[in-house]
């Protein structure tokens, strides 16, 4: 037992920890800055006026009054991205193909887990668990979807992209592609034969929707409350759980030695007696699990989904791959961070901001606008492209 | 019965017809060179025997099995290395973890770390090296390490592909001189593959002569130095 505690590399655990409190840090402290900022010179004017006027609270208190719930809600929505850009970085990393059909894959988890919930659920037997058994139930519908998405992930690879491997690169994409519209349409036909229905809401049961004050602080003639719900912990708590798992299988194992070698140089990797295929299907497993557990997680957060479910978190996600440097595992997680982070805030204060004239809605327009700029002025994103190294 | 026998193989790259009716022999313990200009085919053949490519006629069989159709993982396993041209160094990772690759389906930590020294007592510079990442070697360096990859298999065939390319003179030397001694001490058989015919000559038992995709001659090495053909095309002698 002592040999085998010995043996774990502790800094490859503590080092991704490291890593995402700095980045989360890093992010909230930046993008704060930048509200409070723009908050205070738009007090004196007419925007700060007008909600002088509707609330009778001044920009600088709103913005403040807010500021934690945005940052969580940041922080929650940023490791779902860097949980699913982590799939796409590492099949990147591996292949160099973008695998378009991730997003899907994702959804297929989300709805493999709510559907248990709900069946479950349809049984009467969510409605008198006990709170251990809530999170027990909670727990089997991810570790469920996250088998059936990296069942899937596995072979989607197996039959679309292998048999094309060689072939040039536009190919592979092309199936990709095509196997994201045939997954949303499968989605759309199981729902259709068996529940009727598109849109499936996650029950409600358990403690998740509760909140945990931690206390207020008086601000002016209101308060500011310091809490977080117990969804939020337990979406960034498993996202936490998991990244630091595949940070320590690539950085830290056999098999993780393995993935690098044969993703800087595959055919010298089968020279090492390295069964390449098998290791590409690793891949493709390793990121199906994870875009598996976050396409679970992302309906317990925002509790509805439907079969196009994939497509918005999928593409902010690969934005977030390619915004970190895509094939770089750091740079996903990084990628993921600031672009959950800076959405969330825009789609909070834009509306406050701008009088209402462009409100949340126009929060998007954020993250495709990074993918655009990253892509003409740092392709290599911001920690570089190099492909599966130690950081 | 020889070690490796590669029997009559036709080889392509899409329409290249690129090893046209190729045999060759390595019997247990030899030297065995196979030269020729660029583009005669000499690491195809290499790439053949070792599973990278398939041939599409032809055998080849490694201590008495077939292994034409085999993958390169699998026939790494069966006791063949094959150390590719450009040395295949993976980058970014360490020295040590490139050694450790060289011992990918040896699960034995003990044999691992013994093999390690080994190829550290070859080559210390290495030992110098290994935290390094082995993208940051000079090319000697990345050679040697390729070598020492290779011998973490403990190969009964280790297969070189122009290991003195981009090297400086002295480098060169102690490469082949770490070769010879390889095959004198340990009993290793080595094939290789050189465009440095006069090296590859003077440590070689026997050699073949490649010219687009075919054997042109084949004989014990002092022979084909003595050979007046091979001088003039490939030794600089006029």
């Amino acid at each position: 037992m002592i040999r085998f505690l010995k043996r774990i590399n502790v800094y490859e655990l503590v080092r991704p920890v490291g890593q995402m409190v700095l980045f989360s840090l890093g992010s909230a402290a930046f993008m704060s800055a930048i509200a409070i900022s723009l908050a205070l010179a738009l007090d004196g004017t007419a925007v700060g006026a007008s909600l002088m006027d509707k609330y009778n609270v001044s920009l600088y208190t709103y913005t403040m009054l807010n500021l934690p719930q945005v940052i969580i809600d940041g922080l929650t929505i940023g490791f779902v991205y860097a949980a699913i850009a982590l799939g796409y970085t590492m099949v990147y990393g591996v292949l160099e193909f973008i695998n378009f059909a991730h997003s899907e894959i994702f959804a297929v988890g989300a709805f493999v887990g709510v559907e248990l919930l709900i069946a479950l659920d349809g049984m009467g037997i969510l409605a008198g668990a006990s709170l251990g058994m809530a999170y027990a139930y909670l727990i089997l519908a991810i570790i469920l979807g996250m088998m059936a998405a990296g069942g899937l992930a596995v072979a989607v690879e197996r039959v679309a992209y292998r048999p094309l491997r060689g072939a040039s690169r536009l190919v592979p994409l092309i199936s990709a592609i095509g196997v994201s519209f045939l997954l949303q349409d499968v989605i759309r036909l199981v729902e259709s034969l068996t529940s009727g229905q598109f849109n499936r809401i996650m029950p409600t049961f358990g403690n998740f929707d509760s909140r945990i004050v931690f206390g207020k602080i008086a601000m002016g003639t209101s308060k500011l409350t310091l809490g977080i719900s117990v969804k939020s912990i337990i979406v960034i708590g498993s996202a936490v759980l998991m990244l630091v798992g595949l940070n320590y299988l690539v950085n830290a194992t056999r098999v993780g030695k393995a993935i690098r070698a044969v993703a800087q140089d595959r055919p010298t990797a089968s020279l090492m007696g390295i069964n390449v295929n098998r290791i590409i299907s690793l891949t493709f497993l390793v990121g199906g699990l994870l875009g598996g557990a976050a396409g679970v997680l992302y309906a317990l957060k925002f509790t509805r989904i439907d079969p196009f479910v994939g497509f918005f978190p999928g593409l902010k996600a690969f934005t977030a791959a390619v915004l970190g440097g895509i094939g770089n595992m750091t740079g996903a997680l990084l990628g993921g961070i600031v672009l959950g982070m800076l959405e969330t805030f825009a789609g909070s204060y834009m509306g406050v901001f701008t009088m209402g004239a462009a409100g949340s809605e126009y929060k998007d327009i954020f993250a495709f606008s990074i993918l655009i700029l990253v892509l003409i002025f740092r392709p290599q994103g911001l920690m570089g492209k190099h492909v599966m190294q130690k950081a | 019965m020889s070690l490796l026998e590669v029997d009559n193989i036709h080889s392509y790259y899409g329409q290249i017809h690129a090893l046209k009716g190729i045999s060759v022999e390595v019997n247990e313990g030899e030297i065995v060179t196979l030269i020729g200009s660029n583009g005669a085919g000499k690491s195809t053949i290499l790439r053949t025997i070792s599973g990278m490519m398939h041939p599409k006629k032809g055998m080849i069989s490694f201590e008495g099995k077939d292994i034409s159709k085999k993958e390169p993982h699998e026939i790494v396993t069966a006791g063949m290395v094959h150390v590719p041209e450009g040395r295949g160094i993976f980058p970014t990772l360490t020295v040590k973890e490139n050694l450790e690759m060289g011992a990918f389906t040896v699960t034995d930590s003990r044999v691992i770390e013994e093999r390690m020294e080994y190829g550290f007592s070859l080559f210390p510079r290495l030992k110098e090296r290994i935290d390094q990442f082995g993208g940051t070697l000079s090319g000697g360096e990345q050679q040697m390490l390729a070598i020492a990859r290779g011998l973490m298999m403990d190969p009964h065939l280790l297969m070189l592909d122009e290991p003195s390319m981009g090297l400086a003179p002295i480098l060169v030397e102690l490469i082949f001189d770490i070769i010879k001694d390889l095959n004198a001490t340990r009993g290793t058989t080595i094939l290789l593959v050189e465009q440095n015919a006069l090296m590859a000559l003077s440590i070689a038992h026997r050699g073949y002569v490649l010219q687009t995709g075919e054997i042109t001659a084949t004989d014990t090495a002092a022979n084909l130095r003595n050979n007046e053909e091979v001088q003039k095309a490939y030794l600089g002698v006029s």
